[in-house]
């Protein structure tokens, strides 16, 4: 984490935009897409939908979703997102990696896309291992297993290669996102989640660090359970192939968006099997095979007593 | 009931048809009738690949009447030459459970001539809707039944490989209740399985598994989608085989469950399931 401790103040390096950059400095993230300015949504559509979602974070109460102000322009959504992201680190955030999100082909079709999306993880959502989230703290919780790539060097090629992200990767962890949207019954198109940093939530990583040459990440099966049911069950495969290859979507983009991955970052690449609603009180494992455990608890509804 | 328990030796038969027996034991003349009437339905459904109503829209079937269906449709492949050769077991997640609304697993019967040995080619012309599911079989070494521990069933297990089963209902539109596809044989059409490895120790509760068809991935899961851990259902399986009088013998097949929704598996098609650390197998339909 250190290259990102070395820029608190949030400069283009770790992530963060430069001000006033979110009109016209953000590219598409998509390889489909391209930047075409009469595709943009107004300014006034980016600060409203980052308004809402922002009004939407802070009291906890799921707003009315954003494409009525941003339709389908994706790069305005970014555009939210980037607003948000500055706005967070104002308040002192920091920034700890990215998370990749929609990299199963079947949610991809739903979505009517071909690439994943993604948004930024900040040292406040990182919780420890099988620590209690505490109620409300996470908007509509989904919890999803994955695997997280920790770097030790810095990914700003314009375009990588799968050997460059295992040199620059140091090792890797079993995680569990929870996944969160803040907008009312997770009625999302893609823009809606793109403005809404790709509804993240809170992140839990193992403790173990594992070289990535000793897993077959491809193969490497994934359960999650609770109270001894498996709730899901999957494996990297699910995950574009292999975790490797999201995070190397996520490598090129980032660069083409001006804030390359650094050392440090940690990479969470995506579900390896399907996401979990969650409710208050309960306690989900998952288990990668070769990776090791993980879990996360959900503390109960307060009583009416304790409100 | 004779010839499906031709590969058990005689004694073993003789007890396990006293304490357990009851798929054998009923004789009433009405009922075995009918049961054997539903079992022709069915067999025959299989033969020319056509599908029928399922039983329950036109007879009242609960599931040991249904199982007693099952056996009595083993009993016509046995009489045609077929061999008994394992069990497979249905219904091993907890989403499938769900959505049958049961709590139990249920098995079916495997006969030698449901095998395709690994990288062979299966006609798939003659069935009415076959999908394909990747598996986890064990090779039963020593034999099994009753109520076992995991080390006991470890035991008696020669190996464990990676497999497949492809599944057919005849009945239409692939819907039916719990007794239908009991009766059904659980759907059981034809099965494959690679490389057995030994089994001391090895671990297969999180395997992940690939289903490829044409080289192109059709489906990702794990093998702890099979009620937690393969071992769990091998369990389960002895339990069954206990009930059904039908102890597993060295030589047979488990077919522990799925680790993915089945797939639809077209003809000339190529399907390949990998599973970490347990190798492939291949199979092309014609």
């Amino acid at each position: 984490m250190s290259a990102n401790q070395a820029a608190p103040g949030g400069t283009a390096s770790d992530g963060t935009p430069a001000a006033g950059d979110g009109g016209s400095g953000n590219g598409v993230p998509g390889e489909t897409a391209s930047m075409d300015a009469s595709a943009e949504a107004p300014a006034e559509a980016v600060s409203g939908a980052a308004e809402r979602l922002s009004a939407a974070y802070a009291s906890g109460t799921p707003c009315e979703p954003v494409r009525d102000l941003l339709g389908t322009d994706v790069a305005a959504a970014y555009a939210v997102q980037d607003r948000l992201t500055t706005a967070r680190l104002a308040d002192g955030a920091r920034i700890t990696g990215r998370k990749i999100g929609i990299t199963n082909p079947a949610v991809q079709a739903q979505f009517g896309i071909d690439t994943p999306d993604f948004g930024t993880l900040f040292a406040d959502m990182a919780v420890p291992d099988g620590a209690e989230i505490p109620f409300g703290s996470v908007c509509q919780p989904r919890a999803e297993a994955e695997v997280a790539l920790v770097l030790d060097a810095d990914l700003t090629h314009e375009r990588h290669t799968v050997a460059d992200l295992i040199r620059a990767t140091a090792f890797i962890l079993p995680a569990i996102e929870i996944v969160g949207s803040r907008v009312r019954d997770w009625d999302i198109t893609l823009t809606d989640t793109v403005a809404d940093n790709a509804s993240a939530g809170s992140y839990v990583l193992g403790n173990r660090p594992v070289p990535l040459g000793d897993v077959d990440l491809r193969l490497a099966g994934m359960v999650m359970e609770r109270r001894g049911e498996q709730v899901s069950s999957g494996a990297g495969a699910a995950c574009l192939g292999h975790p490797l290859h999201a995070a190397l979507w996520l490598a090129d983009t980032l660069v083409r968006l001006g804030h390359p991955l650094r050392a440090g970052d940690t990479v969470l690449t995506g579900a390896l099997g399907p996401v979990v609603p969650v409710k208050p009180g309960d306690v989900l494992e998952a288990r990668v095979d070769g990776l090791g455990d993980v879990r996360v608890a959900f503390a109960p509804e307060p009583s009416e007593g304790d409100k | 009931m004779t010839a499906t328990a031709k590969p058990l030796p005689q004694e073993q038969r003789q007890k396990q048809g006293q304490e357990h027996g009851q798929e054998q034991e009923q004789g009433h003349g009405d009922l075995d009738v009918r049961i054997a009437a539903l079992a022709a339905t069915l067999d025959e459904a299989a033969l020319t690949g056509r599908t029928v109503p399922k039983l329950t829209d036109s007879t009242e079937l609960d599931v040991p009447g249904a199982y007693r269906v099952q056996r009595a449709l083993i009993d016509r492949r046995v009489a045609r030459g077929e061999r008994l050769s394992g069990f497979k077991m249905g219904f091993t997640s907890r989403a499938k459970m769900a959505q049958m609304g049961v709590e139990d697993v249920i098995r079916g019967l495997l006969t030698d001539a449901m095998a395709v040995e690994d990288g062979g080619v299966l006609d798939v012309s003659g069935l009415a809707h076959p999908r394909i599911e990747p598996e986890i079989a064990f090779l039963i070494g020593e034999p099994l039944t009753g109520r076992v521990s995991p080390t006991g069933a470890a035991r008696a297990v020669a190996g464990v490989a990676v497999a497949y089963e492809v599944l057919d209902s005849r009945y239409d539109g692939f819907s039916f209740t719990l007794p239908d596809v009991i009766a059904d044989n659980a759907s059981a059409a034809a099965f494959g399985f690679g490389d057995w490895l030994p089994f001391d120790g090895l671990d297969v509760s999180t395997r992940g598994m690939v289903l490829e068809i044409n080289g192109r991935t059709a489906a990702v899961g794990s093998s702890a989608a099979i009620l937690g851990d393969p071992v769990r259902s091998l369990i389960a399986a002895a339990r069954l085989a206990e009930e059904a009088g039908l102890p597993l013998q060295p030589g047979q097949v488990v077919l522990a469950g799925a680790a993915t929704a089945a797939v639809p598996l077209p003809s000339g098609a190529h399907a390949r399931v990998t599973a970490a650390g347990l190798g492939r197998v291949e199979v092309t339909t014609r």
